[in-house]
């Protein structure tokens, strides 16, 4: 059997499971679709391209369509911590209220900050009753990054005051699986930033299991429910790149699919910003672009409903989803090798001018003694 | 009319092999370093048309002599160990002499001569190997970035290596950095490389800068 029939096969014991199971909601997805004026046709097309998002060949649209109807079987805990919501309004900000935020409103979500109702002691115990109920069971997907100096005391959350660290550790014992979402939540984010005084990391730095990183600030909807998707289809864990990011998001350099890459092979940079160039849609590698050490999928699906992304607006790639990229990737707007304020080139050349420098001195103080010592073999 | 005649004797040190090698190394380090700077900084103005692929030329002037560079490196350090004269081994009983570390240090501080027991002398024979283990550095780094640049053959071979050392690394940035950094070790190096080997010749009348274009070294004779 070829790996595609058996993940196929995998798929529907597992939709099959999720089946058996008492949804949460009353209202099925076919209900809510009606109410929000999306058709069949939307939903079937919106299911061919999740699919071929995920790297999947076309037949598994139907599962992942069947797996969008079981969402509301598969029990999500969702928390915030260090972190300014950014991630959950991605994903439930769109202008129209589109399939993947209405996914979102239809999984099983037992413990969203923002978006419940219930506050202080009623919150706190729904999450300890949603850890309890669906121990085992449950998808985390932590938002924000964790402050450990101190103990975590620069983080602590509800009315318990228990830390942010503490929450994270107990939630990750009892989960399925753990979605980080969000460059805070996966590397530490701008948290995390030099000097770091709350000694912010990255879920994954916190506890003992296998954290999926969805780098981005904020990850695109697409990448949030495209994980969900997957983790509800077959109930695990979709192919991981080096940085435990998922490949079929993060397989790409933003610069290998970027639709300027052409101005860039060509040698056609913006030299400012509202130049020539830059009305022209030139490259914006020299006005700082990160898209050559970035990895992932924005210039391909984009942000807001496909409709634009940082390099379509004019502006170069920030590099918002790799590890440590608010140290790394400053200045936004010059290239690594023009860093002039926080550049790690700076030093560099700083350092290679002294060395240098210094160089010039000694072989000239070597050579000018030279010419007095006497030669040693004539 | 009656000269004073300096006898004079010859000895070869250099192979063939040493010598294609150090200039074809010394060619790609100059035209890599020339167009790493270019990459990292464009300088030059777009053609009127967009056909002609400026970054592209530059880009592929750099894989092409990264690729000599990397080839280089490893048959060297091969011939290092295996080639039939053992000229370079022996320096290496310099090294572990702590007498020898003073006699070289004393001559480059115009005290005493040079005496070594092979080409090269302990301080000499340390810098050449660091340079060489920067020189492998700069290629493994450059291979990373090149397996995100081409994504078959060579480049789709390496991916997996790739992609771990990038995480090892903390990211893609951080792996164009250091490259960055080991370009400049090479800058000084050459500098300081350039200068001894012109002053040695000058000073003890050995192992001039010609012995690494003829493969002979001209010195006085000893009496």
């Amino acid at each position: 059997m070829d790996t595609h029939a058996a993940l196929y096969q995998q798929g529907q014991a597992r939709l099959a499971k999720l089946r058996s199971l008492k949804p949460r909601h009353v209202d099925s997805l076919k209900d809510k679709m009606k109410q929000h004026g999306i058709s069949r046709r939307d939903f079937m097309k919106w299911s061919a391209a999740v699919t071929s998002m995920l790297a999947l060949p076309l037949p598994f649209s139907t599962l992942v369509a069947e797996a969008a109807e079981l969402a509301d079987r598969v029990p999500l805990i969702w928390l915030h911590m260090a972190e300014c919501t950014g991630c959950s309004e991605s994903l439930v900000r769109a202008d129209t209220p589109n399939l993947d935020t209405l996914i979102f409103d239809h999984v099983s979500l037992e413990y969203h900050e923002t978006l419940m109702a219930a506050s202080g002691w009623q919150a706190e115990e729904n999450l300890e009753h949603a850890m309890e109920a669906y121990k085992g069971n449950y998808l985390l997907t932590v938002e924000g990054a964790i402050p450990t100096a101190n103990n975590g005391a620069f983080l602590t959350v509800g009315c318990k005051g228990h830390t942010g660290l503490d929450i994270v550790k107990h939630a990750a014992d009892g989960a399925a699986a753990i979605i980080s979402v969000g460059t805070c939540a996966a590397f530490g984010g701008v948290q995390a930033a030099a000097p770091n005084p709350t000694g912010a990391k990255g879920v994954a730095e916190v506890v003992n299991k296998t954290v999926i990183n969805l780098g981005g600030c904020p990850p695109s909807e697409k990448n949030i429910v495209g994980t969900l998707m997957y983790f509800i289809m077959f109930g695990k864990l979709p192919a991981l790149d080096m940085f435990n990011r998922p490949k079929w998001a993060y397989g790409a350099r933003v610069h290998d699919n970027c639709e300027r890459r052409g101005r860039f092979d060509a040698g056609e940079f913006v030299e400012t910003f509202g130049d020539h160039g830059a009305k022209e849609g030139y490259c914006l590698y020299k006005v700082g672009c990160k898209g050559p050490y970035t990895y992932n999928n924005c210039p391909t699906e984009r942000f807001n409903h496909h409709t634009s992304w940082p390099v379509l607006a004019g502006h170069g790639c920030m590099g918002c989803s790799e590890p440590n990229f608010w140290d790394d990737m400053a200045d936004f707007e010059k290239p690594l090798g023009r860093q002039l304020l926080h550049g790690l080139d700076a030093t560099a050349d700083t350092i290679g001018a002294v060395i240098l420098g210094a160089t010039a001195i000694g072989i000239g103080a070597h050579a000018v003694a030279s010419v007095f010592a006497k030669s040693e073999e004539s | 009319m009656d000269t004073q005649h300096v006898p004079y004797e010859r000895a070869f040190i250099f192979s063939a092999a040493i010598r294609i090698f150090h200039w074809l190394r010394a060619l790609a380090i100059l035209v890599l370093v020339v167009t790493g700077f270019y990459i990292a900084w464009p300088f030059l103005v777009a053609p009127s048309s967009s056909d002609v692929l400026v970054q592209g030329w530059i880009r592929f002037a750099h894989l092409v002599f990264g690729f000599l560079l990397c080839a280089i490196t490893l048959a060297r350090a091969y011939l290092f160990f295996f080639s039939k004269s053992d000229i370079e081994r022996r320096s290496f009983k310099d090294v572990t002499n702590v007498n020898s570390w003073i006699t070289q240090l004393k001559s480059y501080l115009w005290m005493g001569h040079l005496d070594k027991k092979g080409v090269y002398g302990p301080l000499q024979f340390v810098t050449y190997f660091a340079i060489s283990v920067i020189a492998a550095l700069i290629c493994i780094t450059g291979l990373v970035l090149y397996a995100n640049v081409y994504h078959l053959g060579l480049g789709g071979m390496l991916w997996d290596s790739a992609a771990w050392l990038t995480a090892q690394m903390g990211g893609l940035a951080q792996v164009r950095l250091w490259h960055h950094y080991f370009t400049w070790v090479f800058i000084i190096f050459v500098v300081v490389h350039v200068y001894m080997a012109v002053w040695t010749g000058i000073r003890f009348k050995h192992n001039s800068v010609d012995s690494i274009v003829s493969g002979y070294d001209y010195h006085p004779k000893k009496h």
